[in-house]
């Protein structure tokens, strides 16, 4: 409902884009030339080139379906449920909607791409900011999909129950404490307002079916150019920066952590892969393997973009410093205690 | 009286752009290049979702009033399908030695890889498992001198003599993003024969000494890139 409403209100805004039958012309022909210098000049040819753009395909081949899958989701959510349903919801005691949220997403088994549109939408139709926030920073990790790919990659292995439990558990509490940083911010604190894409894309005079298509591709539209941006700042840092960079660090306790919380926002692995990259830290403690482990799936350069693209200006700086320092403190615990 | 949208049309067309790439994935077999075994399965659920998107959008384009493009909206929507046209461009091409300096060593799972470590025919991430825990260290130690067939690519090493050199292969387990590397020393190579990011099929008998795991190589010749060229743990 406030996603309809801002579009109306940036319907009615003065500054309209201007606009031109021909627009796309020139934008199809840069496309057909890009298409016709790739094949001539075969840029894979150059080492780097080819590392970046395998990289940067894998990245958007593997996170797409996902954005995709979440924007359905999303547009369901806009057309089918009502905003009384989620109003009832925010009637709940404060202290149990994080909670409730949180556990929430044990039941959305998709990585961190696809969380994203599903809070943005949950914000414009009324849950508590704090809820939805903490619903799309947990599901990422508690997910029984990731629980089942953490197991795997540590079974037999004497920190198996640690980092699948400490992960679950630190999963779902460091997201119940951006939650609660977020507080009582209001949706409209925190939401970006739409683009003139979507803007356009939906009118609420249509039938329900012509409302979902259109929320599904504005929503699509709307993530793709922010995820293409981090995909290829992620694909730059993979291609330069070697993952061995961290090795020298593994003896030092506070610095190990904070390397691994490093390495995991420059790789943007995705939540359920990156349990097999962090096994392989062997020199690595079980508290920074689960730093990487909890902070990866919250903050990493593509979910940057997306963030910074999604949400006002505030909101990316209050999630990485409280990701960060309430994953440092608990697995600066879990060091101590098991490593 | 509705009309054609120029936006929904653009939209609409790039979410089918997007379509067909992953219908041209799939097509093209060239899943692989990108995704591991295990998340294949992403390719035809992303082609069927951005089909059904894209179709819902084209068929709902008419509007009542319908809004033309800026030109600032068709740069973001031609800037959105820009990956599509270069990836249908780009030659089918693999990970190679560039990737190989910047990744870490795969660690397999310890549990039950001494057991297949113990019989049966030997691949590269029983040699991972191998240089990583002590029990599969013990049990490939006692397979040595057996023979062994392994698909990889050549990374040269400037401290190699030039009948050696490093074969490689990547270990995948969702993507090329989270890649990791599992090698052995080939010994005993046609010098100068094979070149850096050359795909060969090596057979020879294996040697670990130590965490080293060394391949007297019998037989080394050139094969094209597979199908499916990351191994999936």
């Amino acid at each position: 409902m406030a996603l309809g409403t801002a579009r109306r209100a940036e319907r009615s805004a003065p500054a309209e884009p201007r606009r031109d039958t021909s627009a796309w012309i020139p934008v199809l022909l840069v496309l057909a030339a890009t298409f016709g210098v790739v094949r001539a000049v075969d840029p894979a040819q150059i080492a780097w080139v080819r590392n970046f753009l395998i990289v940067f395909g894998s990245l958007l081949v593997e996170a797409v379906p996902f954005v995709v899958l979440g924007a359905f989701v999303s547009a369901g959510i806009e057309v089918l449920v009502p905003a009384s349903a989620f109003a009832r919801i925010g009637r709940l005691p404060r202290a149990l909607q994080s909670p409730a949220a949180a556990l929430a997403g044990v039941t959305f088994p998709v990585c961190e791409c696809g969380s994203v549109p599903v809070a943005r939408r949950l914000v414009a139709k009324g849950l508590a900011p704090s809820a939805a926030v903490t619903f799309m920073l947990a599901a990422p990790i508690v997910n029984p999909v990731v629980v089942a790919s953490t197991f795997v990659a540590y079974r037999g292995r004497d920190t198996l129950w640690v980092m699948v439990g400490g992960r679950f558990l630190l999963g779902l509490g460091v997201a119940m404490i951006v939650g609660w940083v977020i507080g009582v911010r209001r949706p409209q604190d925190l939401l970006r307002r739409t683009t003139s894409i979507e803007a356009h894309e939906v009118d609420d005079a249509e039938p329900r079916w012509r409302r979902f298509f259109g929320h599904l591709s504005g929503d699509v539209v709307f993530m793709a150019r922010f995820l293409i941006i981090g995909a290829a700042i992620a694909a730059a840092i993979q291609t330069f920066v070697p993952q061995t960079i961290v090795d020298g660090l593994a003896s030092l306790p506070v610095l190990s952590l904070v390397a691994m919380m490093g390495l995991a926002y420059l790789m943007s692995l995705c939540s359920e892969s990156d349990a097999f990259v962090a096994a392989s830290f062997v020199s690595f403690g079980p508290g920074p393997q689960l730093a990487f482990l909890v902070f990866g799936p919250m903050v990493d350069t593509k979910l940057t973009a997306l963030y910074i693209g999604t949400y006002n200006r505030g909101f990316f700086r209050t999630v990485l410093v409280t990701v960060a320092a309430s994953t440092l403190v608990a697995t600066l615990w879990i060091e101590v205690v098991f490593g | 009286m509705t009309r054609w949208s120029p936006l929904r049309l653009g939209t609409g067309l790039v979410l089918a752009a997007w379509a067909a790439l992953f219908w041209f994935l799939l097509a093209t077999d060239r899943t692989g290049l990108f995704l591991s075994t295990r998340t294949a399965w992403l390719v035809p659920s992303g082609a069927i979702l951005l089909t059904v998107a894209a179709a819902g959008r084209l068929l709902s384009a008419r509007s009542r009033e319908p809004d033309a493009l800026s030109r600032r909206e068709a740069w973001v929507l031609g800037a959105i399908a820009l990956p599509v046209v270069i990836l249908v461009a780009m030659p089918p091409v693999t990970l190679g030695t560039y990737a190989v300096g910047k990744r870490a060593s795969f660690v397999g799972s310890s549990i039950g890889s001494s057991v297949r470590v113990v019989s049966g025919p030997l691949d590269f991430v029983d040699v991972a498992a191998a240089q990583s825990f002590d029990d599969a260290s013990r049990a490939l130690a006692k397979r040595a001198g057996e023979p062994i067939v392994l698909d990889g690519i050549v990374s040269a090493d400037e401290g190699l003599p030039p009948d050696e050199f490093l074969l490689t292969r990547f270990i995948v387990t969702c993507c090329t993003a989270d890649a990791t590397i599992a090698q052995v020393r080939v010994v005993g190579a046609p010098p100068g024969a094979f070149d850096a990011d050359q795909w060969v099929k090596v057979e020879g008998r294996l040697y670990p000494i130590g965490r080293e795991v060394l391949v007297a190589a019998e037989r080394v010749e050139a094969i094209p890139a597979p199908t499916v060229p990351y191994l999936t743990p």
